[in-house]
């Protein structure tokens, strides 16, 4: 017997869809209409994500690639960033459209479902992160990318800092799954002097120059 | 409580995003001479020093991590260790 499993993303964006598309149970929106300058919020929750823990992890290699040495460093690749947490703690993001193979090792958390992910791209990224946030995400000592864990918006945060340049940026959050709708109602209403968007993954690869 | 902490794997940070945990009392009493008197000191009492102590925190709302710092508790701040650890 086939079994179809239907997964739901915790975040729901008000917006008109232009392209969807179901991928791994996951209901997607790639594009949604319109074309404003943004900034967006983009949902990325379908995204896997796996939690690495362990006493070595110089030895660990999520897809043949190393672990960043410091806490708050990320490596990024094609389709994939890697961040490090602390000594023994990393998370490593997967952002291809295939489902990767997850490694039957016991380093590896699948948290893909215990989380939110969103996005916020486009220009004034940096003024509404800063409503939002007491941490200075614009520090000239850090060059993008790197990885703050932190309160955005008083929740519990893994902040992404990807992409800055003047006032425009990329900024990945991920949180605790429950924040889901207070961390976006948060967001959209910090962000609508801006006239804040909901985007697809479109959006987002194009950032990202994937 | 406006003051900041500065945490071994973020960085400095506001006291806001900590959980105090305690005075640092040292290891564990020895269990073969442990009596209910010697663990309920180890537990229960403070000695609240008015000067640097050490003393455990959590930060809450980062990475987790259970460290600890000294602090002044006349001026609530932050200093580096000048006690004499040799001599408790």
């Amino acid at each position: 017997m086939t079994v179809n499993l239907e997964r739901r993303s915790p975040v729901t964006l008000k917006g008109r869809p232009a392209k969807t598309e179901i991928r791994d149970g996951w209901r997607i929106v790639s594009r949604y209409s319109g074309n404003a300058q943004g900034p967006h919020i983009i949902d990325l929750s379908h995204f896997s994500r796996w939690d690495i823990q362990d006493d070595a992890l110089e030895q660990v290699e999520p897809y043949g690639s190393k672990i960043p040495a410091k806490p708050g460093q990320i490596f990024m690749d094609i389709n994939l960033l890697i961040g490090r947490l602390n000594r023994t703690q990393a998370i490593a993001w997967h952002f291809a459209p295939e489902k990767p193979v997850f490694p039957q090792t016991k380093a590896f958390t699948d948290i893909t479902d215990a989380a939110v992910a969103i996005a916020l791209t486009g220009p004034w990224v940096f003024d509404l992160a800063e409503k939002l946030c007491a941490l200075d995400l614009s520090e000239p000592d850090k060059n993008p990318p790197f990885l703050v864990q932190g309160p955005f918006s008083h929740v519990p945060c893994h902040i992404w800092v990807l992409h800055h340049e003047d006032s425009r940026g990329c900024i990945a959050l991920t949180c605790s799954r429950g924040y889901a709708g207070d961390m976006v109602n948060g967001v959209l209403e910090a962000g609508a002097q801006w006239g804040i968007l909901p985007e697809g993954e479109d959006r987002f690869r194009s950032w990202m120059g994937w | 409580m406006a003051f900041t902490i500065v945490c071994p794997v973020c960085g400095i940070r506001r006291s806001y995003e900590f959980r105090f945990g305690g005075e640092d009392k040292g290891p564990r009493p020895e269990e073969d001479t442990l009596t209910p008197a010697t663990w309920c000191e180890y537990v229960h009492l403070n000695n609240c020093v008015a000067g640097i102590q050490k003393e455990w925190w959590f930060h809450r709302d980062g990475c987790g991590s259970w460290f600890t710092i000294y602090r002044d508790t006349t001026i609530n701040q932050q200093v580096e260790n000048s006690i004499d650890e040799t001599n408790p």
